[in-house]
């Protein structure tokens, strides 16, 4: 009797046992981390090198033990640079593989359909690159790992450099595009504000390729500095024409938000046509821009890279991928678990320190302060990839806690 | 009402109840926005069809009106905070008048010509639209739905049901037309214009009915989309990918009927979901253009023509 008693007992306990022990054992599963990111299509050379990034991390991050003791998980979809997939992808994410946290895809335009989502479910998104994504949604829990900060510091790093060597007149150009019209917009309140008058502007169709007409145009109105909003192959074709009929000896500044001249294909393809353009870019193998953990990263990285056939440099993006999941494995550490809202509290009032520098939020999710470089190519030569990986081919002007050198102005005298 | 029709009317109201049923019971959300995506693409194959299918006259503009369904619902929010079904109702209304005016631009011209005057279509429109800036221009926008209609707990269930009543539409119409003096007319000018123009079919006013009732459709069907996704740039609202899309499920399914684009749409929006949440890499669009190639080699008239020959084969009692 005494013995079945203890037998029952036993059972119980063993039953409560295993009971409390079952959610414990799900818990020891791995932490599973979901996003979509451009695969193919347009966005693709930058959603692939993006996601090497965030890979490397990974890998690094279960080495060392997991994040919380949990191996971490990627759960990767290709949106193919489409608004039109992504929802259905998030909500995947979320119903079907729930996901434990997320991270939003490369670019503005596959992001901004779900903003909206993560707003309604109040979750914690991780944002990768995208620009101003989160100004109408304001949700509270959106993080941008770029180095962009107050949607006006892009354009007005530019525009101080070019006023600091007497800059008066501004010519500003771009695409027809998302981005750059955003970008095109804001340079020109910064030179209303500052009293840089504007004497030439025009944006053209997205599949323009001849330039010519447009850089006599810029030419003919004698600007002091040009503002360039352009996309990959617009920047290549206007760089052509501008070394076929020049610019005129009146411009001190040329560049700003040229995309594509970041990128490593362009970089080499177009060689010393780069010379004296001074362009935005997040990152650069400069002195001023190793922290703790970059050149490890690039190592990594690179050899990566060059298997996958991605962006073998891969400055522009794939650190920012890393960071990302640094500032995560802060904010899970801090908060000692996945609460999204402890999460959310720790990043919005931490400075974090990533392999790219220091990165603090401001209210909006966006950085705090830019990190937005501009920098001037200088000396570079034809047909050679490898000349950027070493410092002194890309001069930092801004931000000045960066800063690697002076501007050489006029445009045509930094070309030589 | 015929024997036929009355089945399909009740086919029609037992699709419905199906989708209030998902939409109540149902928590998973996944279900609705994967299921949004492939009832917009039977829209847009039916009303693809109506034309291109019934006439015969192969249509690229299906993207130009999507997207001006998307515009007209984003105007009708940003300066009237118009509610989705006012949307749907003037994007109707707007499609329907854009298909007569580009009907009577470009009806007249016949095969290849007629088909690269709608790809302009397409071109024509989104530059309009980057360059109005009400609507967000180039930048895109992006908005914010209004609050849910009971008994709906979530807006993608309501746009689910909404969509799944658009499809009901749309399918009534393209079988109405299918059916009627119209359709017959449109067989007529798909076999052969100048012969039906002499025996007294009103070629051009038919064609021009086909294209005002499948403007229409179409741009009902890119209503919903804006507040699907509650973000636009002209980029992603007149992709190419829904002329291409439309065309290929009608091609699919088969063209002679109107359940061919209905059966095309299920069959390629779900294999095109499944494969992006699968294969996920450059080898989803090989899938799918391994798949076009298939049905164009083997089946030239697409699931219908396939069944049919198969349904021949067991009547004739032959292997």
């Amino acid at each position: 009797m005494n013995s079945a008693r203890i037998g029952r007992r036993t059972i119980i306990a063993g039953a409560l046992a295993t009971g409390a022990a079952l959610p414990a054992m799900a818990q020891q599963g791995p932490i599973k981390i979901g996003m979509s990111m451009p695969l193919t299509g347009g966005l693709a050379a930058g959603g692939k090198s993006a996601l090497i990034g965030i890979e490397v991390w990974r890998d690094d991050i279960n080495e060392k033990g997991g994040l919380l003791g949990r191996k971490v998980e990627l759960i990767v979809y290709d949106d193919k640079s489409s608004a039109a997939e992504t929802p259905a992808i998030y909500s995947k994410l979320l119903d079907v593989d729930k996901v434990d946290l997320l991270f939003a895809p490369y670019a503005t335009v596959p992001t901004a359909p779900i903003m909206p989502l993560v707003k309604q479910r109040d979750l914690l998104l991780m944002g990768n690159f995208s620009f101003q994504v989160n100004r109408t949604v304001k949700h509270d829990k959106w993080f941008n790992n770029a180095p962009w900060g107050p949607a006006d510091s892009w354009a007005r790093g530019f525009i101080d450099l070019g006023m600091k060597s007497g800059a008066k007149t501004m010519a500003l150009i771009g695409a027809d595009q998302e981005f750059a019209q955003n970008l095109m917009k804001i340079a020109k309140d910064v030179a209303n504000e500052k009293g840089v008058k504007v004497v030439y502007e025009q944006s053209y169709p997205p599949a323009t390729v001849e330039f010519s007409a447009m850089v006599r145009a810029i030419r003919a109105a004698r600007a002091d500095m040009v503002f360039v909003c352009s996309y990959p192959p617009d920047s290549v074709g206007l760089l052509r024409a501008i070394n076929e009929i020049g610019i005129g000896d009146s411009v001190k500044l040329f560049g700003g938000g040229m995309v594509g001249l970041q990128f490593a294909a362009v970089m080499e393809s177009m060689g010393s046509l780069l010379n004296g353009v001074v362009n935005y870019n997040s990152w650069l193998p400069e002195k001023s821009m190793e922290f703790a953990g970059t050149k490890e990263f690039f190592a990594k990285y690179q050899k990566r890279a060059v298997e996958a056939k991605v962006d073998p440099l891969g400055y522009y993006l794939a650190p920012f991928g890393y960071a990302m999941g640094q500032m995560v494995e802060q904010a899970a550490n801090s908060a000692k678990s996945l609460d999204q809202k402890k999460m959310a509290d720790f990043l919005r009032s931490n400075e974090m320190a990533t392999i790219v520098g220091p990165i603090a939020f401001g209210p909006d999710g966006e950085r705090k302060e830019s990190a937005t470089l501009m920098a001037q190519f200088r000396g570079v030569v034809d047909k050679n990839v490898e000349q950027f990986r070493n410092p002194g081919k890309q001069i930092i002007l801004f931000p000045e806690k960066w800063k690697t050198g002076e501007l050489v102005a006029p445009f045509d005298k930094a070309r030589k | 009402m015929t024997g036929r029709g009355v089945w399909f009317w009740i086919g029609a109201a037992l699709f419905i109840a199906l989708a209030v049923a998902l939409a109540l019971v149902v928590r998973n959300e996944y279900v609705f926005f994967a299921g949004f995506v492939i009832l917009q693409f039977i829209v847009l194959a039916t009303a693809w069809n109506i034309l291109g299918g019934y006439a015969g006259y192969v249509n690229f503009g299906t993207s130009a009106f999507f997207g001006i369904g998307v515009y007209t619902a984003i105007f009708l929010l940003k300066a009237f905070s118009a509610p989705l079904l006012v949307q749907i109702g003037v994007a109707a209304v707007v499609g329907a008048a854009m298909g007569l005016g580009i009907g009577l631009l470009t009806l007249r011209l016949r095969g290849i010509f007629f088909s690269i005057a709608t790809v302009a279509i397409t071109i024509i429109a989104e530059t309009l639209i980057i360059n109005w800036k009400f609507v967000g221009g180039a930048t895109g926008v992006q908005m914010l739905r209004p609050p849910v209609t009971p008994p709906f707990d979530s807006y993608i269930k309501m746009l689910f049901v909404v969509l799944a009543i658009l499809v009901v539409i749309a399918v009534a119409l393209a079988r109405y037309v299918q059916d009627s003096k119209l359709g017959r007319g449109l067989r007529a000018v798909r076999d052969d214009e100048v012969a039906a123009e002499s025996c007294g079919v009103p070629t051009l006013n038919l064609k021009l009915v086909a294209c005002a009732i499948s403007g229409a459709l179409m741009c009902a069907a890119g209503a919903p989309s804006a507040m699907y996704l509650q973000f636009a740039d002209p980029v992603s609202a007149f992709n190419l990918n829904y002329s291409v899309s439309a065309l290929a499920m009608s091609l699919i399914g088969g063209t002679s009927h109107w359940i061919g684009p209905v059966l095309g749409a299920i069959l390629l929006g779900s294999t095109q979901q499944l494969l992006t949440v699968t294969i996920s890499s450059e080898i989803n669009v090989l899938v799918l253009g391994l798949m076009l190639v298939l049905f164009v080699v083997a089946a030239p008239e697409g699931i219908i023509g396939l069944v049919r020959r198969l349904w021949r084969r067991v009547g004739k009692g032959s292997p």
